[in-house]
């Protein structure tokens, strides 16, 4: 405003404020606030009325001192908030409050409302003061100073009975009752408010105690409940119960508090009573599990998932649970044996129990526990307790390795490709609980051997898918020598034809193909010297020599003791196929003359030990197919038998199968010691080159984290340094006998 | 001196017969008394087992300062075991495994090994000590144990001088040979 307006009418103080604002604007506003409007519009002030007192307000302002007002006018402001506090608003809701409960809240509720209008209005009035006094002076704001003024003369007194009315109206909800959610809503909002930007006053005020109250109602709770309801039933109710608290937060309080108040609620509810809720007799954990309550299992992982240590204990649970499942299955083999049942490599029943167990409890970690890592461990560490107790004269790494071999084998167990392969990811899964995994290699591998040289394979593919997923577990090193094994039939059949080429263009008396096999790969056959008929030994030299041509670094050594022949035999007028294996076929060409001739003799022509001749003629002589005949009759073999072609032999059928025992490759046990011995010597001596030095309880800690297949006792370790130490590869430090040094 | 001792086929060396010899004249006798044995020792005779070669024999002769047979017969008080400090004691009972290795062997006979001991250890450890090992190696049937090594040896002394208190003893963590940890299991085993 300019200049002029100085020359014209100074304002006082009394006259603008006596004349004008307090009678234009406080007490009409209080007038209203205090009873109502009296006016058709409920409006508190029309536009001018609104005008003339802002610019009476504007004027005392702006006028040059001494005659400006600011201070005064600010000041005043205060003052008549206070008053009316004071004398107006604290006595009605103390009178209207004093029972405390709904009507406290409900007058607070309403005298807070007005405030907030009366706040606005006066800010609204005398704006000005907030554009240039305030700022000048660093004051605080007039809605700030209006705030203030409520938190002092109102809020703090009955911020107590207030807080009161708020709990126990929460409890009463908690009860089942219907209650004003709108009426907590707002006061909360005060409380909130009350913070001037901040949470502490609402924290302080009113969140913590309401913590504790919730604190208390689900102590009582939690007692009531925990001796009257079965496991599943309370955590149903718990479930419940976070769920309204949650809802709750959303409704009517600050979302800061939610984290807060479910803490409490699940300390109160779960935390101080987890190990009573599992172990609860007749519907803890345990029981949940005997009884595939899915359900409920899924609850309690859900609830307990919630705190900080809420799993471990279930998982422990389910350990145990687990464990002594698996023991009663290691039990019922027992009590088979214990009843008289013969004991065998083979035991499909055993087997298949453990798959089953394995699969249902993997199920029931993926669906119950979301597949949670605590579970998984809670079934590795059953397992791995179970799987390597190894009941009667078989190890478990055995039933699982000829499991494979009966699901593998052409004639085994019928089932279709993709049970198959089914089967075999079952048993890799526990293969991978075995501590002696060297052993099940090395079993396996000879099974595998004798379906492959037998042809008693089923199918390609699945050997290989099998050797793949044992791969996958182990590493290349250790399924090496089974691919080998699978490489060198598949070389075999691609030089088969270029081989038969090579035969026609002999001319020999016999069909004739040769398996050649990789020695590392294959388990170590007898390799008898028998003598080989001469229309033989020229098929095999035709190989011979048709395979240095190709391969000239290599040495072939022929292996007797296994393959098949068919022997064209004419007994009488009738011909038949005699399928046998090679050494069957060379013993009846040495019958061939029909001249008869005794054991020794045929042990001198055929240069053959006892241990293979018996079994060889016995399987001639002594069997379903008697085409040689044994003087005496009896059924052992001895050096004084004579053995004579049996021209009196017939059968139905043209094509027969002779089956002898065959011959058992190397036995499997001490090669696995064997390997072990060189495994762990080469680890120490890989450590010690290393290390330099190093001592008695590391390096042993080291050797046993480097061997992966198995697990050998501490002092088998020791008798491996000291054998090192007598070949002068370590030595015992001078200074300290617990010390070894390598020696370069 | 040495020539009355010399093998008769290779008059370089001196064998286990010029050594009985040499006894005889000292007047000491070769399976009761260990003193030979320490003589050897000194004398430094460490080339083969069963020998002494005849420079082994001049060297050691000029180092004790013995020049006749009078001078032998009056160092053998010397030679007592308990006059040895523990290093050269060790080094002695080294000596002794060596020196009573047959030929190429590079172990020694159980049997002989339980004279040995009464021999070298007698005053050397505890009693009890040495006479329940020599019982444990009797007793044991495990045949691994028919020879033992070098390091076993030498361990089961420094085991015996270490650790005199058998209850202490916790096999989890210990380095000693495994034979120490089968004897401790057979000395526990008896007194229970």
């Amino acid at each position: 405003m300019s200049d002029d307006k100085n020359l014209s009418h100074i304002i006082t103080f009394e006259e603008g404020w006596g004349k004008q604002i307090k009678p234009g604007a406080v007490d009409v506003l209080e007038e209203i606030l205090d009873n109502g409007f009296n006016n058709k519009e409920g409006k508190f002030f029309s536009n001018k009325s609104y005008i003339e007192v802002y610019t009476k307000c504007y004027d005392m302002c702006t006028q040059r001192a001494p005659y400006n007002h600011s201070r005064e006018l600010y000041q005043k402001h205060g003052e008549i908030i206070r008053i009316y506090l004071q004398t107006k608003v604290l006595p009605a809701i103390q009178e209207k409050g004093i029972q405390g409960g709904k009507p406290l809240l409900v007058e607070l509720q309403f005298r807070w409302n007005n405030h907030t209008i009366m706040n606005k209005w006066y800010a609204k009035f005398f704006t000005y003061l907030d554009r240039f006094y305030v700022k000048h002076h660093s004051l605080p704001s007039l809605i700030q100073a209006g705030l203030t003024s409520f938190k002092d003369n109102i809020y703090q007194q009955i911020k107590v009975g207030a807080k009161d009315a708020i709990l126990k109206l929460i409890d009463q909800e908690r009860d089942g009752e219907i209650i004003d959610k709108t009426l907590i809503k707002n006061t909360v909002e005060l409380y909130e408010q009350m913070g001037m930007g901040g949470l502490d006053t609402y924290i302080e005020d009113l969140e913590s105690k309401l913590l504790e109250s919730t604190r208390e109602y689900y102590a009582k709770k939690r007692e009531e409940w925990i001796t009257t309801d079965s496991t599943p039933e309370y955590l149903i109710k718990a479930e419940k119960v976070l769920k309204e608290e949650s809802n709750r937060v959303k409704e009517y309080l600050n979302t800061a508090t939610e984290s807060k108040l479910l803490k409490v609620v699940e300390e109160e509810i779960l935390e101080k009573v987890e190990p009573a809720l599992l172990e609860k007799e007749g519907s803890g954990c345990k029981v949940l599990l005997a009884n595939d309550k899915s359900e409920d299992l899924q609850r309690m992982f859900r609830l307990f998932s919630r705190l900080d240590n809420g799993l471990p204990p279930m998982a422990s649970i389910v350990q145990e649970f687990i464990s002594s499942m698996g023991h009663e299955i290691l039990n019922q083999r027992q009590a088979r044996l214990d009843s008289g049942e013969k004991d065998s490599n083979d035991d499909p029943q055993f087997v298949k129990a453990l798959l089953a167990l394995h699969e249902k409890y993997l199920g029931v970690i993926t669906t119950d526990f979301s597949g949670h890592s605590e579970f998984h461990k809670a079934l590795k560490d059953a397992f791995d307790d179970f799987v390597n107790k190894d009941i009667g004269n078989y190890t478990n790494a055995e039933f699982l390795s000829t499991f494979c071999d009966r699901v593998l084998k052409s004639g085994g167990e019928k089932l279709s490709e993709a049970e198959v392969e089914d089967n075999l990811e079952k048993v890799v899964q526990i293969f991978s609980y075995l501590t002696e995994k060297d052993r099940f290699a090395e079993i396996y591998r000879n099974q595998l051997a004798k379906r492959l040289l037998n042809q008693r394979s089923a199918s390609d593919d699945l050997e290989k898918a099998m050797i793949a997923k044992l791969k996958m577990q182990c590493g290349t090193q250790f399924t090496a020598k089974l691919e080998g094994m699978l490489n060198d039939l598949a070389v075999g059949s691609d030089q088969k034809t270029e081989f038969e080429t090579r035969m026609r263009e002999h001319d020999t008396k016999m069909d004739f193909g040769v398996q050649v096999l990789t020695a590392g790969f294959w388990p170590t056959y007898p390799t008898p010297e028998v003598v080989i008929p001469t229309d033989m030994t020229q098929c095999l030299d035709i190989f011979s020599g048709w395979h240095s041509n190709k391969h000239q670094q290599r040495k072939l050594k022929w292996v007797y003791s296994l393959g098949n022949a068919t022997v064209k035999a004419q007994f009488g007028k009738k011909t038949y196929d005699l399928q046998v294996s090679t050494l069957q076929a060379v013993a009846l060409n040495a019958l061939n003359s029909g001249t008869s001739m005794t054991f020794t003799e045929l042990k001198k022509v055929l240069n053959l030990q006892d241990e293979i001749l018996k079994p060889l003629m016995h399987s001639l002589s002594c069997c379903k197919y008697k085409v040689v005949s044994k003087t005496p009759s009896s059924k052992k073999i001895l050096p004084t038998d004579s053995f004579i072609a049996n021209s009196k032999f017939s059968c139905n059928m043209r094509k027969i199968r002779i089956p002898m025992a065959s011959l058992e490759a190397s036995h499997n046990s001490k090669l696995v010691e064997e390997d072990r011995t060189n495994a762990i010597e080469a680890s120490i001596v890989r450590i010690m080159k290393a290390r330099k030095t190093l001592a008695h309880v590391q390096l042993q800690a080291e050797v046993l984290s480097q061997l992966a297949f198995f697990k050998p006792n501490p002092r088998v370790i020791k008798k491996r340094i000291e054998n090192l130490i007598e070949r002068d590869y370590l030595e015992r430090s001078a200074d300290n006998p617990n010390v070894y040094n390598y020696l370069a | 001196m040495f020539d009355d001792i010399a093998d008769p086929d290779d008059d370089s060396v001196a064998t286990m017969e010029g050594i009985s010899k040499l006894c005889d004249h000292l007047g000491i006798d070769p399976l009761e008394d260990v003193k030979i044995l320490v003589l050897l020792h000194k004398l430094q005779a460490s080339s083969k087992p069963a020998q002494i070669t005849r420079e082994e024999w001049m060297n050691g002769c000029h180092n004790l300062g013995t020049d006749s047979i009078n001078a032998f017969k009056a160092l053998l008080p010397s030679l007592e075991l308990g006059f040895m400090e523990r290093a050269e004691f060790r080094d002695f009972f080294k000596f002794c495994f060596k020196f009573n290795l047959e030929g190429t062997h590079k172990t020694l006979d159980k049997e002989l090994v339980v004279a040995l001991v009464e021999l070298t250890l007698n005053d050397r450890i505890a009693k009890d000590r040495l006479a329940t090992f020599q019982e444990f190696l009797n007793i044991t049937k495990d045949t691994s144990y028919n020879t033992i090594t070098l390091d076993q040896w030498m361990s089961f002394l420094d085991f015996s001088l270490e650790c005199p208190d058998l209850s202490q003893y916790d096999e989890e963590i210990s380095a000693w040979p495994v034979l120490i940890d089968d004897y401790v299991d057979y000395s526990n085993g008896m007194k229970m």
